[in-house]
């Protein structure tokens, strides 16, 4: 990745957080946009946008850019893409949801000629509660020139519950794993997570002190 | 003419102080973006003149404006399509202010 995207990418990180500021879902509430961000440590950048109609669908799209740091490839990504909530499970005290998507889009890289039809599919599993979460998030990039899939595994606890005027605080342990020679082996990390009203900002450092930023804005 | 005096200063005054505080516990409120979602629903209603969520109490409660109602099917429909469990509902004659002092959730 040049110096160039990555000081890109975290302007773009950076700007979000001065403007305000997440368990980051694809779709917030009914006629609700989400606009998200985040910088992953140096392998993916990652822009969205949605907008949800109905609180079990939103339509959108995003930009992500792959950058290997096991070889020297990159992929820069635009895709529209539908996100569906697929069941809820409101209990008392806790929240659990699964979501799916998918999408198309347009890629190119530095190791294939052309533009390329890009597929994502994708699923999230979680479970909250005020004080502890869970969460399990699969997405699959695929072209004839790639196939990438990054799977992120979040476990996260407050050590205080909020309310909602409340500023939230979550400590969150992340394991992330990259398919398709992006990534060698599993990358933790370590994150805090502040969300007050609908911003959400999320940053920490990666096991390798690479730094995780990520950014959600609800409205 | 004496019957319409008299509805008017007794029918009316009721009528404006049936301004109700009706409060729903829910399920599935755990997180800010659950009450903003709900908040944003409820204030859609024309009836609506205040909305309070506490997270704590897995409640949320709605004023309505001075001899203005919402029936309670529509509110439960509201927070169904809000994507949330409805599991009572029930009108209080305390104001929203008392409530929200009640709940000890902030203005």
């Amino acid at each position: 990745m040049s110096s160039l995207s990555i000081a890109r990418g975290a302007t773009g990180g950076l700007l979000l957080l001065a403007l305000g500021g997440a368990q980051a879902k694809p779709i917030a509430f009914a006629h609700g946009t989400t606009v998200m961000t985040e910088y992953g440590a140096g392998t993916m950048i990652e822009l969205q946008a949605f907008y949800a109609p109905y609180y079990w669908l939103s339509l959108g799209g995003g930009r992500l850019r792959l950058d290997s740091d096991v070889l020297s490839r990159t992929r820069d990504i635009d895709y529209l893409r539908a996100n569906l909530l697929v069941h809820r499970w409101n209990l008392e005290a806790a929240q659990a949801n699964v979501f799916a998507w998918g999408g198309l889009g347009r890629a190119h890289g530095n190791d294939f000629r052309g533009d390329v039809l890009d597929r994502d599919a994708g699923f999230q599993a979680d479970c909250e509660t005020r004080r502890v979460y869970a969460s399990w998030m699969s997405d699959l990039h695929e072209s004839r020139a790639y196939s990438h899939r990054v799977d992120t595994l979040q476990l996260g606890f407050a050590p205080y519950a909020h309310d909602y005027a409340d500023l939230a605080t979550w400590f969150v342990l992340q394991g992330r794993n990259y398919s398709g020679d992006l990534h060698r082996g599993i990358e933790w990390a370590g994150l805090v997570r502040l969300f007050k009203g609908g911003a959400w900002i999320e940053a920490g450092l990666t096991a390798h002190g690479k730094p995780q930023v990520m950014a959600m804005f609800n409205f | 003419m004496l019957k319409r005096m008299f509805l008017a200063i007794t029918v009316l005054p009721m009528v404006a102080a049936s301004a109700a505080t009706i409060e729903m516990d829910v399920n599935g409120l755990v997180c800010a973006f659950c009450a903003q979602g709900i908040e944003k629903a409820l204030r859609a209603f024309p009836a609506t003149d205040d909305v309070v969520v506490s997270l704590e109490q897995r409640l949320v409660a709605v004023a309505t404006k001075p001899g203005q109602d919402i029936a309670d099917d529509v509110l439960r429909k509201a927070l169904v399509d809000a994507g949330y469990s409805v599991k009572a509902i029930r009108r209080e004659d305390e104001s929203l202010d008392a409530v929200r002092a009640r709940l000890k959730v902030k203005p």
